[in-house]
């Protein structure tokens, strides 16, 4: 892998609150809001600012490039801008194409903007509007599937599963309750795990509605500089190590007998490896994971930090997924909490940045942050993985 | 409890602490005394100090205060809601004031954010025969439990059939559905102080039977104003919601083609990879795992073996004729014969297996007697035996 | 790489429609403009200081110097000019007349940018740029621009 030109800092962090109820604000209007505050949090003016990236869930809105419109407030009148769109990974990758443009030398200063206003649109008619229509149209449920339950049930004993998904479930509700911009916030307690665990109506077998996640209105900027221009505007920049992108194929057909990688693990294991990460648990300080259900979370925590067997669900048990735990998961109340699809997965480096800056508010972690993962999901299994660090001191591994 | 103008006397009181705005009194120092006689009356003793407030339960007839109101319950009430003039209530004798009346005009108004009746669950439920909108019933023929507990709670049935409504004060049997919830969460749901999606997956409102009705019952019924509320005055937001289309063609390509093709004579056809050798089902002209096209088709199936399945309970709506497919429903991943074993390839189950279906075991493809080269050939599989 | 004829003759088509039901807000200033030509029939902008500049359709913040304009409403004219323009030569089912029908961008004055909105009372040969327009409200009101219902010539 080719090494950067030059490391990129992130400089500022905006984000609007994630709710149901935006009536008062036309789409550009959001979107400036989030912008604004990142502005205000960096320091600068849009004068500083070479190039704006723009994303969201394309036609989630049932409107085609919104960018165009969103100039009105996204600030990018008469400057360079592209248009990122890769379904629910769109935030992320909007991240990965700053890295990357700032660190090609070609841009020293550029504000990404992840947005979605679901209330506008249907999600439903996007999601099917996604599917090949030949073959796969008619056979959608949108994005459900109980099958990662039925798995897990089926290999921990359907039990265990239950209280497991459950308990960590409860515990993003937790973390949720701590973040005044969190989408919902239902004050659940560890008490009402039996009673929701089977009273709570089922979406898709054992995938019950208190399992999924949100959706979510709302907008969320970063901006990102090149080290040089980042250490003198910024009092805590913090940097983008390294990120992966991977994909599987279109369809979703890894269902077999046998079954092949999960890409979150293809990913993880490149990404470590070329990274000189042996033990992701022990290295890492907080780990913000898309995790569109709670059933997902759990079982990709075992796939994106390469454990085995139960490892992952006696981690949550021991409670060393707990914000004072060995490896807080998502202290900001992760994708079941807030939903805004085009910012989600944005959200997720958002949040674990300003972790590392030491300044997440109510539910910033008590130790010291200094190893931030982050990963974004979308599609038919498409992973995105970041590694994001509070100081410049990482060794890069040479890895060919 | 007695009640005047749909509220009880010691609601008034008793929402003084949330309805108190601190900031009004920084440089207040004053004692209130309320004597109200009649039913549902009693004494209270109100202190209001530097932006804090105290509300006392008084033994008894309150003297000494800066300002002591002496009243009858219902024309308290009414004065408080707006219901009646003040100015006549004092002029008529019906309010009296000992003391320093200035404190009551001038620091009252700045003290406390006006008072709005409090809502019961009981006042909303008897109130359906009158708020109910025979022109969205047509055809409608459902029957809606509600069991609320707690204070202002109860068990009803609503019953709208042939475009009319009647309510019950009993819990039927045979609802079409039941909704289940402390009786200040219905109220809270009803005057939109609670979104529907948050208190049903956070379990503070428990459904039995079928989920869409409760949803679309809320269209029917007039929304429910307490009386004495005064209408707020809300900012008028315009939008705008329309169901545009837009007309399509898809090619399928000579790959998806051959699929087609072979649907039509109730055949599978799945593509192979020359490098690794997996068969892709639905064929695909490269393997994305190899990036090599795939020009070889062999035929698969018909039979496959069951891995997983998925029953659905929750259909969302189609997007663009709003029909929402019959619940629960089996979707089937499965491996054909003759497949690799790590290619999955997902349909529907036929109803009459809903029950038995396990993985592991065999199904075979259920084909539309009149077969055209579409998706709509393969109805479902079903059990093999 | 070319598409042989034993290919060719497995190609199909396969017709459908996209649905694409969508709930659009115009937020508060959006909407105090539509109620302005609502139920007043009057155009209203906002102007940024710093920039001086009016603007409408109005918007909550300049989109160059991020001034707060919310507060800094215009009540602009009713009349303008035309500053471009085209004719529609086509008919479907989303635009709002039959053709041929002119479509214009006219700066109402007091106004800085102009907007786009049909015209009509004139035929397509015969109008110009910088000729003068005014507002036609509209009878039956929808809650969109066109409660405007179009300019024609003065």
């Amino acid at each position: 892998m080719a090494k950067k030109n030059r490391n990129v800092g992130i400089v500022g962090i905006g984000q609007t609150e994630y709710s149901s109820h935006k009536e008062h604000q036309n789409q550009a209007e959001m979107v400036n809001e989030a912008v604004r505050y990142a502005l205000e949090d960096a320091n600068i003016t849009l004068d500083d600012i070479d190039c704006v990236l723009h994303g969201n869930m394309e036609l989630f809105e049932m409107v085609f490039q919104p960018d165009m419109w969103h100039s009105l407030g996204s600030g990018a009148y008469g400057k360079d801008q592209f248009r990122i769109t890769t379904g629910g990974t769109t935030g992320a990758s909007l991240v990965c194409a700053a890295d990357n443009l700032v660190a090609s030398g070609m841009y020293d200063v550029v504000m990404a903007i992840g947005m979605e206003k679901l209330q506008e649109g249907h999600t439903t008619g996007g999601i099917t509007n996604m599917a090949d229509p030949l073959w796969f149209r008619h056979l959608q449920t949108g994005a459900l599937t109980a099958t990662t339950a039925t798995m897990m049930m089926d290999e921990f004993g359907e039990e265990r599963a239950k209280k497991a998904a459950m308990k960590y479930r409860i515990l993003m509700d937790k973390h949720a309750c701590l973040n005044p911009r969190a989408h919902r916030r239902f004050g659940l307690e560890y008490e009402q795990a039996d009673d929701l665990m089977n009273t709570s109506p089922q979406l898709v077998g054992e995938l019950r509605l208190i399992h999924m996640c949100s959706q979510s209105d709302g907008a969320c900027v970063m901006i990102f500089a090149s080290e040089k221009k980042a250490k003198k505007m910024c009092k805590t920049p913090v940097w983008i190590r390294d990120h992966i992108t991977v994909h599987r194929e279109e369809t979703f057909n890894n269902f077999g007998i046998e079954m092949p990688e999960m890409t979150h693990h293809y990913a993880a294991r490149k990404l470590f490896e070329r990274n000189g990460i042996k033990d992701p648990v022990e290295y890492f300080d907080v780990f913000e994971m898309y995790d569109p259900s709670a059933w997902w979370g759990l079982d990709w925590a075992r796939e994106f930090l390469l454990l085995k067997d139960d490892e992952h669900i006696k981690l949550l048990e021991d409670g060393e997924f707990d914000l004072d735990g060995k490896l807080p998961i998502n202290p900001s109340g992760g994708v079941t909490a807030s939903n805004p699809i085009g910012a989600t997965a944005m959200l997720r480096p958002a949040e674990a940045a300003m972790q590392l800056r030491g300044d997440a508010g109510p539910q910033q972690i008590k130790k010291k942050v200094k190893h931030a993962l982050a990963s974004g999901f979308g599609g038919t299994l498409w992973s995105v993985l970041m590694m994001l660090e509070k100081d410049l001191d990482w060794q890069e591994v040479e890895n060919g | 409890m007695a009640e005047y103008f749909g509220t009880a006397v010691e609601d008034i009181f008793n929402t003084m602490e949330e309805r108190f705005l601190s900031e009004g009194t920084l440089d207040v120092d004053v004692t209130i005394g309320y004597n109200i006689s009649g039913e549902g009356g009693g004494n209270w003793k109100v202190t209001i100090k530097e932006g804090t407030l105290k509300v006392e339960d008084a033994d008894g007839e309150v003297t000494d205060c800066t300002a002591v109101l002496n009243a009858n319950a219902e024309t308290f009430v009414g004065v408080t809601l707006g219901k009646l003039d003040a100015g006549e209530a004092f002029s008529s004798g019906n309010i009296k004031v000992d003391g320093d009346l200035t404190v009551l005009v001038a620091i009252l108004p700045k003290a406390f954010k006006p008072f709005k009746p409090v809502i019961k669950a009981s006042a909303i439920v008897e109130s359906v025969e009158e708020r109910f909108l025979p022109e969205k019933a047509e055809g409608v023929d459902i029957k809606i439990g509600y069991d609320l507990s707690g204070d202002g709670g109860g068990q009803w049935t609503v019953v709208v059939k042939d475009q009319t409504c009647t309510l019950k004060e009993v819990l039927d049997d045979d609802c079409t559905v039941i909704m289940r919830m402390e009786a200040q969460v219905f109220v809270d749901l009803n005057q939109g102080k609670l979104d529907g999606g948050t208190a049903f997956s956070s379990g503070q409102v428990k459904v039995d039977g079928d989920i869409g009705v409760a949803g679309q019952s809320a269209s029917l019924f007039e929304k429910y104003v307490a009386e004495g509320a005064a209408e707020e005055e809300g900012e008028e937001l315009i939008s705008l919601k329309c169901v545009p289309s837009i007309n399509q063609r898809y090619a399928t390509g000579p790959t998806m083609g051959k699929w087609f093709d072979g649907l039509k004579e109730k055949k599978f056809f799945a593509s192979k990879c020359p490098q690794c050798g997996r068969t892709l089902v639905p064929p695909r002209e490269i393997c994305a795992q190899c990036r090599v096209r795939c020009n070889e088709f062999v035929e698969v199936g018909p039979d496959a073996t069951v891995t997983l399945i998925d029953v659905v309970y929750y259909a969302s709506p189609d997007p663009l004729t709003g029909k929402i497919r019959e619940t629960p429903y089996t979707a089937l991943f499965m491996v054909l014969d003759g497949v690799s074993r790590d290619e999955s390839f997902a349909h529907d189950l036929n109803p009459k297996d809903i029950d038995r279906i396990k993985p592991g075991m065999k199904v075979r493809p259920v084909w539309a007697e009149k077969r055209m080269g579409t998706y709509r050939d393969l109805l479902y599989f079903e059990i093999a035996d | 790489m070319q598409i042989s004829y034993e290919d060719r003759k497995d190609c199909k088509v396969m017709t459908g429609k996209m649905a694409l039901p969508n709930h659009y807000f115009a937020g508060r200033l959006g909407s105090k403009f539509i109620i302005a030509l609502r139920d007043e029939n009057k155009i209203l902008g906002v102007k940024c200081e710093k920039c001086d500049k009016v603007f409408v359709p109005p918007r909550e913040y300049c989109e160059r110097c991020m001034s707060k304009l919310d507060e800094c409403w215009v009540e602009l004219s009713n009349e303008g000019v035309i500053t471009n323009y085209t004719v529609v030569n086509y008919n479907d089912k989303h635009l709002p007349r039959r053709a041929p029908y002119i479509l214009a961008l006219i700066k109402v004055d007091g106004a800085d940018t102009p907007f786009p909105h049909i015209v009509e009372g004139i035929d397509a040969e015969d109008v110009k740029t910088g000729m003068k327009v005014k507002a036609v409200f509209a009878e039956e009101t929808t809650n969109t621009i066109r409660d405007l219902d179009h300019f024609e010539p003065v």
